[in-house]
């Protein structure tokens, strides 16, 4: 198949990690702090970055200022432009896209992407006052929060109950997907869960929730930072670390299907991104090495198993015990052990592991001859009865 | 003629958000109506307020009117919260809340009340009807639903 003229022209050239708990430092500092390890890593100076964008949950407001005490700010970056993107889980495949049209147009020749949250330390503030999870981000305006609506997984929990009660799809099975994932995290000394395996009773026996959903369905509650460096293919093959070359972009939204079709309480906005991806990139399914996707909770993998043709729709669940997608399986899925086991920094989770696997520095959980990598990202409103209706798939290569 | 319950006691939880776009759907509720947005072309239904994805809008959908629907429908998906997120509802869990396909279209969600609820996740389908929670002291009324055969 043909590829997309763009397609390989733009690159990964540097990133930044920064994973485990920070009580004592800001959402700021943290962003500062990946950017300057991007920024190293890629060889270069901050004085080399023409742009920075600020990838956040929700656009605009917010508790972190945008402008004058922002990251390009704290690291002196001699940037001609800086904004901030939000849109949930689904904020490096938006910010790529929107950092290529600056690069391309020759405003920047680097530009900076940079996430970063202090959930875990902001939920533990809250937790003194009597409330779980992550009350410090939910706004005003959801439909459902005076009938008990209060959290992602209260809402959520509706795919995969639906999807259980239309395919049979049993609890167990979503199980394997936490299970599995746990078992990458094994692999990756940056996960918050390396260390602490997990087999299937661990999984049954942990607490239900909100019903279908266990304890060990649901994803981590993070302090961290992740920034990338985009730049040019050219430059980046002149630059200090391997180059990971964005191939293929594609996008999708459910909202339609959510409020008048009811069509989406199985399935994401896979189809429309996947093909917009795929033949930018000029690859099949089968040219997939490994597969980061946006794992908020267990069902949202199994989901974007079946949709992305890995199996037959409503087969997920038994294709997913099978062991397919965890290690030693036919298409390793979130080796990391993804927003479920390793960090949740929405889909720079996924980046930053797809990343690593293609530059070949992903350990003792390296795919081997790791050439495909495709990234998800997944997000947008709760306004119940709604979920996120925006789905991005970027696929990368080794090469260009 | 629904159900009615009267709340007492302080409101402890998080409050209805009501703009001027929804105020008609809390007032409707009040007065123990279910209103539903409705397009005077098509006869479409929506909730919450829409244009109408059928026809060609009026500025500002004016073309849509609130008119009362049934009140009843059948539960499209389900859950059970055995964890209070939020202080007020320590007292409450396990409460079941539920994704409601109206009987006029529209999906809604509340908790459902009653002392027949759904055990079984897998079983959906169950025809429920609304219940007027009266809020005298906030000055608001909550829809909640119950089985119904």
């Amino acid at each position: 198949m043909p590829k997309h003229p763009w397609s390989g022209k733009f690159a990964i050239a540097g990133l930044g990690v920064v994973a485990g708990h920070q009580p004592d430092r800001s959402e700021r500092m943290l962003a500062a702090e990946a950017t300057r390890l991007a920024i190293e890593d890629a060889g270069l100076k901050p004085k080399d970055i023409g742009g920075a964008i600020d990838l956040r949950r929700t656009g605009g407001g917010g508790d972190r200022a945008s402008y004058s005490d922002a990251f390009p700010r704290l690291l002196g970056l001699n940037n001609n432009f800086y904004f901030v993107m939000g849109r949930g889980g689904a904020l490096a495949g938006l910010g790529m896209a929107a950092a290529m049209s600056f690069i391309e147009r020759g405003i920047a020749d680097y530009v900076v992407l940079t996430g970063a949250v202090t959930d875990w330390s902001q939920a533990q503030a809250s937790r003194q006052k009597g409330f779980r999870g992550m009350n410090h981000a939910e706004k005003r305006g959801y439909w459902g929060k005076p009938l008990g609506d209060l959290r992602a997984g209260s809402h959520h929990s509706w795919m995969a109950a639906r999807h259980m009660a239309v395919y049979g799809t049993t609890s167990r099975q979503l199980g394997h997907i936490a299970v599995g994932q746990r078992a990458w995290a094994q692999m990756n000394p940056d996960a918050y869960m390396c260390g602490r395996p997990m087999t299937i009773e661990d999984y049954l026996n942990s607490p239900l929730l909100v019903e279908p959903y266990h304890l060990l369905d649901i994803s981590l509650v993070s302090d961290g930072a992740v920034s990338f460096v985009l730049t040019s293919a050219e430059r980046a093959q002149s630059g200090k670390a391997k180059p990971v070359y964005l191939l293929g972009q594609g996008f999708g939204e459910v909202s339609a299907a959510l409020w008048w079709e009811k069509k989406n309480f199985t399935h994401m906005a896979v189809a429309p991104a996947k093909a917009q991806a795929f033949s930018q990139a000029g690859i099949e399914l089968a040219d997939v090495d490994c597969a980061q996707f946006y794992d908020c909770f267990t069902a949202e993998v199994l989901f974007q198993v079946e949709d992305y043709g890995f199996c037959p729709k409503g087969e997920g669940g038994a294709f997913i015990e099978a062991g397919h997608i965890a290690p030693g399986g036919s298409i390793p899925v979130n080796t990391s052990g993804g927003l479920l086991s390793c960090y949740h920094l929405g889909d720079l989770t996924g980046l930053a592991e797809s990343v690593l696997q293609l530059r070949g520095q992903a350990g003792a959980r390296q795919v081997e001859d790791c050439d495909i990598v495709i990234t998800s990202g997944h997000g947008g409103e709760l306004v119940s009865p709604g979920m996120c209706s925006i789905h991005t798939c970027t696929v990368l290569g080794r090469k260009p | 003629m629904s159900a009615v319950i009267t709340a007492s006691g302080p409101w402890n939880k998080p409050l209805p958000s009501i703009d001027h776009d929804n105020a008609p759907f809390w007032e409707g509720l009040k007065a123990h109506q279910l209103l539903l947005w409705r397009c005077t072309r098509c006869k479409a239904w929506y909730w919450p307020v829409c244009y109408c994805r059928n026809c060609d809008n009026d500025p500002y959908a004016g073309q849509m009117r609130w008119e009362q629907a049934s009140g009843l429908g059948r539960i499209f998906a389900f859950n059970v919260h055995h964890i209070a997120f939020h202080p007020g509802f320590k007292d409450e869990i396990p409460y079941v809340y539920a994704l409601i396909e109206l009987d006029e279209g529209p999906l809604i969600s509340s908790t459902l009340v009653g002392a027949k609820l759904p055990k079984d996740i897998y079983d959906i389908g169950q025809k429920v009807e609304i219940v007027f929670e009266d809020h005298p002291a906030e000055g608001f009324t909550l829809p909640r639903f119950r089985i119904i055969e």
